[in-house]
């Protein structure tokens, strides 16, 4: 198992909450993200996730937050921008052309998506039985 | 029977056996059973924990974290990359997988003595009859009609309509209920992941289990396989526990899957260039089908519906496959409010998918700390098979009625009409245009009759290295166009009855004919 030095957690978890929140915004009825119970779920992939797991989020929101210059031409971080020009970021940062890039987003998407699917209010919306507590338990004897 | 999960630092923990069982996924755990009841002791070593069916995740995430090996985190080194997809627990891929049972056909058993100088009449007699009596011991049944759910009814009727030859899945489950969690672990216990009978029944039978440890090393005296060691690693804190050292008296079985077990044969000095070598899987993609109708995939069996009219010409299965939302979701295309639009739709959804018999080969290699590192790219003909494997998914949406597809194809309009199929099967051919998964993986210590081109010889012995066998899908020199778990439990059933009788033999008490018929391990039982 590779086991990396604790990422600069407060940091990281700005860049994360600002990328999944332009990714999975409220439209069309649903709740968007920042809705959801997104700092408990980064406080546990924090606590939870493999260092090399969380290398692969940091970049994606890296990449998330200081692509607007490739993306719409203006070199300013994401979370600066106005609000269409966010939007217009994010559409094309999504659809990019550069495998490696898309691939990173892809991964921020993956568990924006979890965080987003496992919440209570989520999964009625879609006739789905919450989700009770992953007990995380295993025999010890 | 003894179990013992992780062990702080301190002594070593010092285990013998007459058989030593690394891996209790399908072939582990078959290898083991058999041994067990051929009257062995043995004892199983599982890097990952032991879950009971009480302790599984019902998240998705919680299974990433809890379930997967490393967090599903391996993927695929070349042209794209792919994920692995691979349990890392008690049951091994077992627990998470559909368990979906296919005989091997009969094609596979040619193929491999052609190109390999192993299978042929002979192998297929003996695969067969340990599934006659796997299907009998683990229940398979067909999926009752009112555990399928919507979405494989309306599989069926794409079917019909199509001509896709397509049948309802069975699988090792009994009485399913249609929980539509399978990639969770099934917590009714009715899909028969190897930790809820031949893990149990080996330990019955005397066995013992050390789990939380992954194996590090075979242990070798001379060219002799004698046991393996390693470290005891945590599984919520991957501390690292204190080192353990399990002797066997008789023999060493690897089966820790396709890529690690070739990792585990290289970090013990095999340095043949076969170790990691034949490296090949069933690559897999969905498309979903966006119905006017709720579909409400994740209500009903995962995997229902499956057509294998395609193995041959060109080489794809189709099947139903119902992930989890958030997994799902995770698929369609783009982000911001187009997504949530997107979104807004997945109860309409039904998502069906491909696993393609690509003839590529890749290769296994160690990596940084022992993991495993997989190069595999597609060719441009296993690509356009692929690419067909997709086009038929959408077809059979649309023969079922669906008014739109969304097919998840870099570079195509993120939802297609049924008057723009072509545009799919037009396609790219560039593998990075598609989001896909390796599910299905097959060598890495392949069986061959020639020493020089393969690990193994026709019945899982290791060349040149006495009591070292291999009894996992890394055994099979190539793939088979179908699920796999079938055939990976009677292989390893197989190399286990060959060990078992070469061990009684050599003691003298038991005769050959005896073994030809196969009737050791109900002699045993009896």
């Amino acid at each position: 198992m590779v086991r990396l030095p604790p990422l600069p957690g407060p940091l990281v978890r700005f860049l994360l909450k600002t990328a999944m929140r332009d990714m999975m915004p409220a439209a069309a009825g649903l709740p968007g993200i920042a809705d959801t119970d997104l700092d408990g779920f980064l406080d546990r992939l924090f606590r939870e996730a493999t260092g090399l797991l969380l290398l692969g989020l940091a970049l994606g929101a890296v990449l998330w937050v200081s692509l607007p210059i490739l993306t719409v031409y203006v070199p300013l971080p994401s979370f600066w921008l106005p609000r269409k020009l966010r939007q217009r970021h994010t559409e094309r940062l999504t659809s990019t052309r550069i495998y490696a890039v898309r691939q990173s987003v892809f991964l921020l998407k993956m568990y924006a998506c979890m965080c987003w699917g496992q919440d209570p209010a989520v999964r009625a919306r879609f006739a789905l039985a919450p989700y009770p507590v992953d007990p995380g338990t295993f025999r010890t004897t | 029977m003894s179990h013992t999960a992780f062990q702080e630092r301190g002594p070593t923990v010092q285990v013998e056996a007459d058989y030593v069982v690394v891996g209790t996924g399908a072939g582990g755990a078959a290898a083991a059973v058999t041994l067990a009841r051929g009257g062995a002791s043995v004892l199983m070593v599982e890097a990952g924990p032991w879950r009971e069916p009480k302790d599984y995740a019902h998240s998705t995430y919680g299974a990433m974290r809890d379930m997967m090996d490393d967090w599903s985190s391996l993927i695929t080194m070349g042209r794209a990359l792919w994920p692995v997809v691979q349990g890392r627990l008690v049951g091994g891929t077992t627990v998470i997988n559909s368990a979906i049972c296919v005989r091997t056909p009969a094609d596979v058993f040619e193929e491999w003595q052609r190109d390999h100088g192993v299978g042929g009449p002979e192998l297929a007699a003996t695969v067969w009859r340990h599934q006659d009596r796997l299907e009998a011991e683990l229940g398979v049944e067909h999926t009752a009609p009112e555990a399928m759910g919507r979405s494989n009814e309306l599989a069926l009727a794409g079917d019909a309509a199509a001509g896709f030859d397509g049948h309802v899945i069975q699988r090792f489950a009994k009485g399913c209920e249609g929980s539509g969690q399978c990639l969770q672990g099934c917590r009714a216990e009715r899909k028969q992941s190897t930790n809820l009978n031949y893990v149990p029944e080996t330990l019955q039978r005397g066995g013992s289990m050390l789990s939380c440890a992954p194996a590090e090393r075979i242990l070798f005296e001379g060219a002799r396989a004698v046991g393996v060691s390693g470290r005891f690693q945590h599984p919520q804190t991957r501390r690292r526990g204190a080192a353990f050292q399990a002797r066997a008296r008789k023999g060493v079985f690897v089966a820790a899957s396709s890529t690690h077990s070739p990792v585990l044969l290289r970090r013990s000095g095999l340095r043949h260039k076969a170790v990691g070598a034949g490296f090949r899987a069933h690559p897999g993609s969905g498309v979903f089908g966006l119905y006017d109708e709720p579909v409400d995939q994740n209500r009903g069996v995962t995997q229902g519906w499956a057509s294998t009219r395609f193995r041959a010409d060109p080489g794809f299965k189709l099947e139903t496959l119902a992930i989890p939302m958030e997994m799902a979701i995770a698929r369609m295309a783009g982000g911001g409010a187009p997504l949530m639009e997107r979104i807004a739709g997945y109860r309409h959804m039904a998502m069906w998918c491909h696993a393609t018999r690509a003839r590529s080969v890749g290769r296994v290699h160690v990596g940084l700390g022992g993991r495993p590192i997989v190069r595999y790219t597609l060719d441009r003909r296993d690509m356009e098979t692929f690419r067909e494997g997709m086009h038929r998914v959408a077809e059979l949406h649309f023969a079922a009625g669906a008014k739109q597809v969304v097919s998840g194809i870099y570079g195509l309009p993120p939802s297609i009409g049924p008057d723009e199929l072509h545009l799919v099967a037009q396609g790219p051919l560039d593998p990075r245009n598609y989001v896909a998964i390796l599910s299905h993986l097959f060598g890495g210590a392949c069986m061959g009759a020639d020493p020089s081109r393969s690990v193994c010889d026709g019945r899982g012995k290791v060349h040149g290295h006495p009591g070292l066998y291999v009894a996992d899908a890394s055994l099979m020199p190539d793939n088979i166009g179908v699920n796999p778990q079938h055939t990976i439990m009677a292989l390893a059933m197989m190399v286990a009855e060959g060990a078992l009788a070469e061990g009684t033999l050599a003691e003298g008490t038991l005769a050959e004919g005896t073994l030809a018929e196969g009737t050791l391990a109900e002699g045993a039982r009896a």
